[in-house]
């Protein structure tokens, strides 16, 4: 990719070298997600080379602000993928979320004690995925698609099969975090932001992060070298539902009302985001970023169709065909990538980051 | 009946055969023998057609012939039990006997046909499964045992037993020694391959003994040939002479320290299938080699000291006096497991050096923190492998670099990890000689730094340079302990192959 790195990454990518290493500084990789977010931005680009409507300010807000709940479970996901697992009940556990939410403020509890409880439960929830996935010793693919059916069920029968309205509107609750603005961004915008941002810290900085890396990329290594595989996949699993917890609360804040039928499919969505965003579902490695930007990409997409007045009954179509697309481009890119021939970082100062081969990303 | 002649092959640059040739008669039992790489699997695989030789041709009957594969074999009457087993798990028991299409009734296998073909068969050998469990389930002798049905329910002429008792306990190798013999007399001609020179006698009519591709002694009668002159043939020297003779290396540095307290002691260590009412002792300081063949118990021990594998009755004291409940654990007590299996149980290889030299001492063991300064991370690594002298830079990926120097990271992970106790398996699996005496150098010095150092490998001559002493397993026991002068090459190969009785005796 020639893409110049986006102004977003560098701050992680900085302090690589450590403070006595004299190297040279060109040898840092161009990140992974400079991929898909220069595809999201040509995206929208191109969208709005036929549509300028596209590109004003209320509507990429907008279309942001629609993927924020996907999108928070696709970040969630990367934790999942990168270790070799999958979530298949975040989308039951949004819908649950959002109902157990509603009834808990229509009878009265105090709206953000009933936050709590939902992000506490989700979370909860996530962790007995993974410990049913390690003490019944299933994969957590089947374990986490019965758990998605539990848990829509529940929903399903709290909320009686019926939406719960009859919310008290003029809560801050609602207000804050489903109307209110910051600088001109929907709040829920800035969750989502911040928590790219934690996540993104998490998965790459910390060393729960780095287990969850390690044990994707070589589980027998991991059991071998004494690492904690199981404490870490049911906190790993934990974390992909408290993000489907909290962008159930977001969305129970937007809608005021609890639709139990919310969120079919969402998983699916979220984790085509996370592949899309660089995440291999053969673990060891991923992007929180990527899966933000993947599931802005797809978003773009939807919105696009609208504008371009596609009928309303192609554009599952025409995301699937985006789905491949993507997927199958990031491969083609990175080997193109990969090709480049390295420059010798002494022949004179490189005009940008030149990837010489050891990019994280690269595959064996 | 079969007569195989002048066969040559090449792999790359290595011959594995040059020029062998064998005769099998009816009615003989006649074995194969030779080390590690003398070409027996080879040979096997040209019988079986699975590999084609350059040279050479094999005859059935008088006739020449060229088998397409192990089904082609079996239809001209020659059936081939390898050394891996090809026993399908899920299968029951008729059906893997079956393999190549039961016998049907309507177009629909018939169970009852099936049974009454096995009945026999099964009852020969001694074996009396349930025929309709499931393969996978039964214990691993009954497994090689289920192999050898199959190969008899095509009615060969030939059979060819490549290392059939390398998993058999002592009764069952007896029981299938027994049931060779028997099938022999009954016209068979069977070509028998065995590590185990004692049974080996037992059994054959006839030895033949391959070296480095070749033919060394052909088709002696076994009542003329002793265990000795078998393995001077085998070796390509006399074991006594080898011993005193041949210019060793230095001996490893005189007698270790033993200060009293840190050590990994074994008492009466039962793993069940694995290993028998073991003891053993290894002191600080002190490099203890366990040899053995394949399946013998010597790998157990590892897992054992490493938390892997837990016994089921004795008990395992790290120096520390804790004994190890899991593999976690024992990272925690201060064991380190060196594989040489570089790419399923040593390394991420897709990650950077650094992490994976940091994966035992931060990830599993919790040292630096939940999140620390990657820079300091880096630079530890570095200190660590510029000690060892990787070439390769800290951010390199670790799949880029040599054999010699993943196995160096390999090292490097567990020495950041500080360990007390080195558990060694084939540490220099495929390592070019420089890099192989570069890390027995460092292994001697963390044993002289006080550590206490297991080692096992299938490299005989890293044995006999590294230990102080070494243990041989057999059948899950300690069968002789070799140390001082009678660490040799030749010594050990005797003592693991043929059984300390045998030797003595």
């Amino acid at each position: 990719m020639s893409a110049p790195q986006p102004s977003a990454v560098p701050a992680a990518a900085n302090d690589n070298e450590g403070p006595a290493a004299p190297r040279p500084r060109a040898r840092r990789p161009v990140p992974d997600e400079a991929g898909v977010i220069g595809v999201l931005i040509l995206l929208v680009l191109g969208v709005g080379l036929f549509q300028p409507d596209f590109l004003s300010t209320g509507n990429l807000l907008t279309t942001t602000h629609n993927s924020v709940y996907v999108g928070l479970m696709a970040c969630g996901m990367v934790f999942a993928l990168a270790m070799r697992e999958v979530d298949l009940s975040v989308g039951g556990l949004y819908a649950m979320g959002i109902v157990v939410g509603a009834l808990l403020i229509r009878d009265g509890m105090n709206t953000w004690l009933a936050v709590l409880v939902v992000l506490a439960l989700s979370a909860l929830v996530g962790a007995l995925n993974g410990a049913v996935t390690t003490y019944l010793r299933l994969p957590s693919f089947i374990v986490t698609l019965a758990t998605s059916m539990l848990l829509r069920g529940v929903g399903l029968a709290l909320a009686e099969g019926k939406q719960i309205t009859d919310l008290p509107q003029d809560d801050a609750f609602f207000r804050v975090l489903g109307g209110g603005e910051t600088l001109g961004a929907p709040n829920a915008v800035w969750v989502f932001a911040a928590a790219v941002a934690a996540l993104t810290v998490l998965f790459t900085r910390t060393r729960f992060g780095a287990r969850v890396r390690a044990i994707g990329s070589n589980p027998e290594a991991a059991e071998f070298g004494g690492l904690p595989v199981t404490t870490t996949r049911i906190a790993a699993l934990a974390l992909s539902g408290l993000m489907a917890g909290l962008a159930a609360v977001l969305a129970l804040a937007f809608f005021i009302a609890g639709d139990p039928t919310i969120g079919q499919g969402y998983e699916l969505t979220a984790i085509a985001a996370a592949i899309i965003g660089g995440t291999p579902l053969k673990g060891g490695s991923g992007s929180v970023l990527g899966a933000a930007a993947g599931c802005l990409i797809l978003g773009v997409v939807t919105a696009a169709l609208v504008f371009f007045e596609v009928p309303i009954n192609w554009t599952t179509f025409a995301t699937g065909g985006v789905i491949l697309v993507a997927v199958g481009a990031a491969p083609l890119l990175r080997r193109v990538r990969d090709l480049r021939p390295a420059r010798d970082p002494r022949a004179g100062p490189a005009p940008r980051h030149v990837p010489d081969g050891r990019s994280p990303g690269r595959n064996p | 009946m079969l007569v195989a002649s002048g066969l040559v092959k090449h792999y790359g640059g290595v011959t594995a055969l040059d020029g062998v040739g064998i005769a099998l008669d009816a009615g003989e039992v006649h074995a194969l023998v030779g080390e590690n790489g003398a070409g027996k699997s080879t040979l096997v695989k040209i019988i079986s057609g699975v590999v084609r030789p350059e040279a050479g041709t094999i005859a059935l009957d008088g006739e020449r012939v060229r088998f397409a594969g192990a089904r082609q074999a079996a239809a001209q009457g020659v059936a081939i039990v390898s050394q891996e087993l090809m026993i399908y798990d899920d299968l029951t028991v008729l059906e893997n006997l079956f393999p190549y299409g039961a016998p049907r009734r309507g177009g629909l296998v018939s169970t009852r046909e099936m049974r009454a073909l096995a009945a026999p068969v099964l009852a020969e050998l001694g074996l009396d499964p349930p025929p309709h469990a499931k393969a996978g389930d039964l214990p691993l002798a009954d497994r090689q045992l289920l192999e050898i049905c199959r190969a008899l329910l095509q009615r060969p002429r030939v059979l060819i037993l490549d290392e059939p008792t390398s998993a058999l306990p002592r009764a069952a190798a007896a029981r299938l020694a027994e049931v060779t013999r028997g099938l022999a007399e009954r016209g068979l001609a069977v070509l028998y391959i065995s590590h185990f020179l004692e049974e080996v006698m037992r059994v054959a009519t006839r030895v033949t003994v391959l070296r480095d591709g070749r033919v060394v002694l052909p088709g002696a009668p076994a009542a003329d040939v002793g265990l000795d002159s078998l393995v001077t043939a085998m070796l390509g020297r006399p074991a006594a002479r080898a011993a005193s003779g041949s210019a060793q290396p230095t001996p490893p540095a005189a007698a270790p320290p033993r200060p009293g307290g840190a050590a990994v002691t074994l008492t009466g260590v039962t793993v069940p299938g694995r290993l028998r009412e073991v003891s053993l002792e290894a002191a600080s300081g002190e490099i203890v080699g366990l040899a053995g063949l394949q399946g013998s118990g010597h790998l157990a021990v590892l897992d054992a000291v490493c938390g892997r594998a837990r016994p089921s009755a004795g008990a395992v004291r790290l120096p520390n006096g804790r004994s190890p409940r899991s593999a976690r654990h024992a990272v925690g007590q201060g064991v380190a497991s060196i594989t040489g299996d570089r790419k399923g149980r040593g390394l991420m290889l897709d990650k950077p050096l650094w992490e994976n030299v940091t994966a035992v001492s931060w990830l599993a063991q919790g040292r630096g923190g939940p999140m620390p300064r990657r820079a300091a991370l880096v630079e530890r690594s570095r200190g660590h492998l510029d000690r060892l002298r990787v070439r390769g830079d800290v951010r390199a990926r670790t799949g880029g670099l040599s054999g010699g120097n993943q196995q160096k990271v390999v090292l490097a992970k567990w020495l950041d990890a500080a360990p007390a106790v080195l558990a060694l398996d084939d540490p220099t699996r495929g390592v070019d000689v420089g890099a192989r005496g570069e890390l027995h150098d460092i292994v001697r010095e963390l044993a002289a730094g006080g550590r206490v150092v297991l080692i096992a490998s299938s490299d005989l001559a890293e044995l006999v340079e590294l230990c102080h002493r070494v243990l041989v397993f057999q059948h899950g026991r300690v069968v002789d302990v070799l140390d001082g002068d009678r660490l040799t090459e030749p010594e050990l190969s005797i003592a693991m192959n043929a059984g300390f009785a045998g030797t003595a005796g």
